[in-house]
């Protein structure tokens, strides 16, 4: 497969309430998309550390996930899938993922490295197979599959109440206790997927508890990797369940007893039963869906705790770095953590489907109606992007109201496809380069070099901006197109006639050559002064011939 | 420089397009008219969006959106044209409804313009919308980084 296989697997970000519609839709992309996952998956397996290490940095970050330093990296553009997703599970997941990444870690130092990678990538795969319907909010709904260690649920309690260490200090004092709460759990969880699979008549995957061998752990969990991809189009529950199913299978593979801790085994089946959400574990029929309240909070720190889980495959060297998105992500959870976990239940009565994903408790003195918390939710998000659109958007930082931002975002984004265009014109002209070094591209020394002129030269005053910043060889036009009067279209004029003939060198069609290029400019100049009227005021105000941001 | 970065997605599929555009079309020092040069920019500008949004897949709506209309501009266009935008009123009408219970924002105007300009958001309610634009401007600005230098070493030779 090629690489473009492996970025199935990242996250989309997706408004809890946009399940009813969103639902159906993302299912025929993602069964498609994790079908081919699966088949990835093993074949990935040597190169799944990156993938891992994405998936993983990409999880830790929720608060993040606006944060400018994981969107603007570009090595973390993987995580930008992650990163948007997480608003609502950061919102709900408490610090459960610091425990997740902890415990991960210590785990996986003893796991071989084969294996390892291959269930990092397996795993993560297939979460990110599921996590695509997922977006849709019923992510935690579904969360079954985690051990139902109420000292669990402490512990996830007592870290989103410490959070505002630092996550990574946390790894050591916590390392142990959770590892070992982790392999019990891991022990019981080798039972309930015995038993969904069982009730589903899939024999194959019974032999997973017993088999110690290699290959039969590797094959089952294939099949059951793929039995759990063909069947749970709606079951996104099956991605803890894999992964749960995986991360199993590891620690059997290590020689852990088959069933090292029976109570915990027994609580777990149990558990798993009370856990179930309708649309949760495809095929689990057999578990008893008894959702009570009691319940549902427990299954949240669970799911979140699960969360952690399923997405913390990864190498160890990712530790510092999710130990510092933690800590800004549980730095940013905090107020709707501990809004959250205060120990009883929360949800309103009404509207449950609603409620289940993020429990948000009514701050003091307002309203507790379930619409108005959602309302409030969503326009906390709605704030949160917006503010993380003002840092993208060069020349958005004096604009206050959703109406202005808005009409930047317009004209940055109009601006850019013109861009976009009018750089592709020029491509089309000029003869290409036959060796095409990609190196040469990549280099990030242009890139500073160019992002310079370009940001700083802002984008309010768009008129001009984009084409000088495109011509940094000729450092005269920047003066000459930066006065932003009504002479943008001479100066434009002027600056490309200019470089068609440096460019050309003298060629006869130069005359040919311009007409295109008018009529693009044509466009680009009429669309920026038709967009800009709004923004003209703002214009007014910033220093413009210094090229301000 | 990350192996698989968004970056180097794109830039390895959008050589591999230029090059084959270029081997498809001799450039020779033959003078190209305007016609020819239009056509030319359409590939390549067909190339790039391409190739972003192959570099995305399909986990962004806007990507979605864009391999979709590109690949539905051909003549048997019809069909699949009337079956995604039915597709899309009826996702654009819940959207809409959804919006309208929840009317926080009064901007909805300009919401509607973003809706026409990023790919794909017609049928996504303003959260969304506003995460897919963010990602958008980040692969758009990842597009041009990397058309600005290709033409810059063109231009060189």
């Amino acid at each position: 497969m090629d690489k473009g296989e492996k970025d199935k697997y990242e996250l989309e970000n997706r408004n809890e309430n946009s399940i009813n519609y969103q639902a159906p839709v993302m299912s025929s992309d993602w069964q498609f998309g994790g079908a081919n996952l699966t088949s990835a998956g093993m074949s990935l397996v040597p190169s799944g550390n990156p993938l891992a290490l994405g998936s993983s940095c990409a999880s830790a970050s929720v608060a993040d996930s606006f944060g400018s330093n994981l969107w603007e990296h570009p090595s973390n553009s993987q995580n930008l899938g992650f990163c948007g997703i997480n608003v609502q599970n950061g919102a709900s997941s408490s610090n459960a993922m610091g425990i997740g990444k902890s415990t991960l870690t210590s785990l996986r130092s003893g796991v071989d490295r084969p294996f390892d990678m291959g269930w990092n990538a397996a795993s993560s795969m297939l979460k990110g197979g599921f996590f695509l319907p997922n977006t849709t909010g019923i992510l935690p709904q579904s969360l079954s599959q985690f051990p139902a260690d109420s000292s669990f649920i402490e512990r996830a309690a007592r870290f989103s109440s410490f959070n505002g260490g630092n996550f990574g200090d946390m790894v050591s004092p916590f390392g142990m206790p959770e590892s070992m709460g982790l392999y019990t759990g891991g022990m019981g969880l080798m039972r309930g997927p015995e038993d969904m699979f069982a009730a589903n008549g899939m024999k194959s995957v019974s032999g997973v508890e017993s088999q110690k061998s290699k290959l039969n752990v590797t094959e089952a969990t294939r099949d059951a990797c793929l039995q759990v991809e063909n069947r749970a189009k709606k079951s996104p529950g099956n991605d803890r369940r894999s992964g749960s199913l995986f991360r199993a299978n590891e620690e059997a593979k290590q020689g852990a007893g088959g069933s090292g801790n029976e109570s915990d085994e027994a609580e777990f089946s149990g558990h798993d039963g009370g856990q179930d959400e309708p649309p949760s574990l495809d095929g689990a029929g057999g578990e008893p869906s008894a959702k009570g309240l009691s319940s549902k909070k427990r299954k949240r720190s669970l799911q979140d705790a699960e969360i952690d889980q399923a997405k913390g495959g990864q190498p160890p060297t990712e530790a510092a770095k999710d130990g510092a998105e933690n800590q800004h992500k549980g730095e940013q959870k905090q107020t709707t953590s501990v809004n959250k976990t205060t120990g009883k239940q929360v949800s309103p009565a009404s509207h449950p489907p609603k409620e289940e994903y993020i429990h948000v408790r009514a701050r003091r003195g307002q309203a507790t109606n379930s619409h108005s918390l959602a309302e409030r939710v969503r326009r906390e998000k709605i704030s949160e992007r917006m503010k993380f659109l003002q840092d993208i958007v060069p020349g958005c930082s004096k604009v206050t109201g959703k109406a202005v931002m808005l009409d930047e975002i317009i004209n940055y984004v109009q601006s850019l496809q013109r861009q976009v265009e009018f750089l592709s014109m020029k491509l089309a002209t000029v003869n290409p380069r036959l060796d095409f070094n990609i190196e040469g591209l990549l280099a990030k020394d242009i890139i500073q070099s160019r992002a310079g002129p370009s940001s700083t030269l802002g984008f309010s005053p768009d008129l001009s901006v984009g084409y000088p910043a495109l011509h940094p060889s000729q450092p005269g036009l920047f003066q000459a197109a930066l006065p932003v009067t009504g002479s943008n279209t001479d100066v434009i004029r002027r600056s490309l006639s200019s470089q068609f003939t440096s460019m050309t060198g003298g060629l006869k069609e130069s005359n040919q050559l311009s007409n295109p290029w008018e009529d693009e400019l044509h466009n680009v100049v009429q669309m920026n002064y038709g967009t800009s009227a709004p923004s003209d005021d703002l214009n007014v105000n910033g220093p413009q011939p210094s090229g301000n941001t | 420089m990350n192996p698989s970065s968004l970056k180097s997605r794109f830039t390895t599929r959008f050589l591999r397009a230029l090059t084959k555009i270029n081997a498809h079309k001799p450039i020779s020092s033959s003078s190209p008219g305007p016609g020819e040069i239009f056509q030319r920019y359409r590939r390549i500008k067909v190339a790039a969006d391409k190739s972003m949004a192959y570099s995305v897949r399909s986990r962004r709506t806007w990507s979605r959106a864009t391999l979709w209309r590109l690949r539905t501009r051909s003549p048997r266009s019809r069909l699949a044209t009337h079956a995604r935008r039915s597709w899309v009123k009826t996702r654009s009408t819940r959207a809409a409804s959804h919006g309208k219970e929840k009317k926080e924002d009064g901007g909805t105007v300009e919401a509607e313009e973003l809706r026409e300009l990023v790919p794909g958001g017609e049928a996504m309610d303003l959260c969304n919308l506003l995460d897919e634009t963010a990602h958008y401007i980040k692969c758009l600005t990842t597009q041009l980084d990397i058309l600005d230098r290709q033409e810059c070493t063109s231009r060189e030779l």
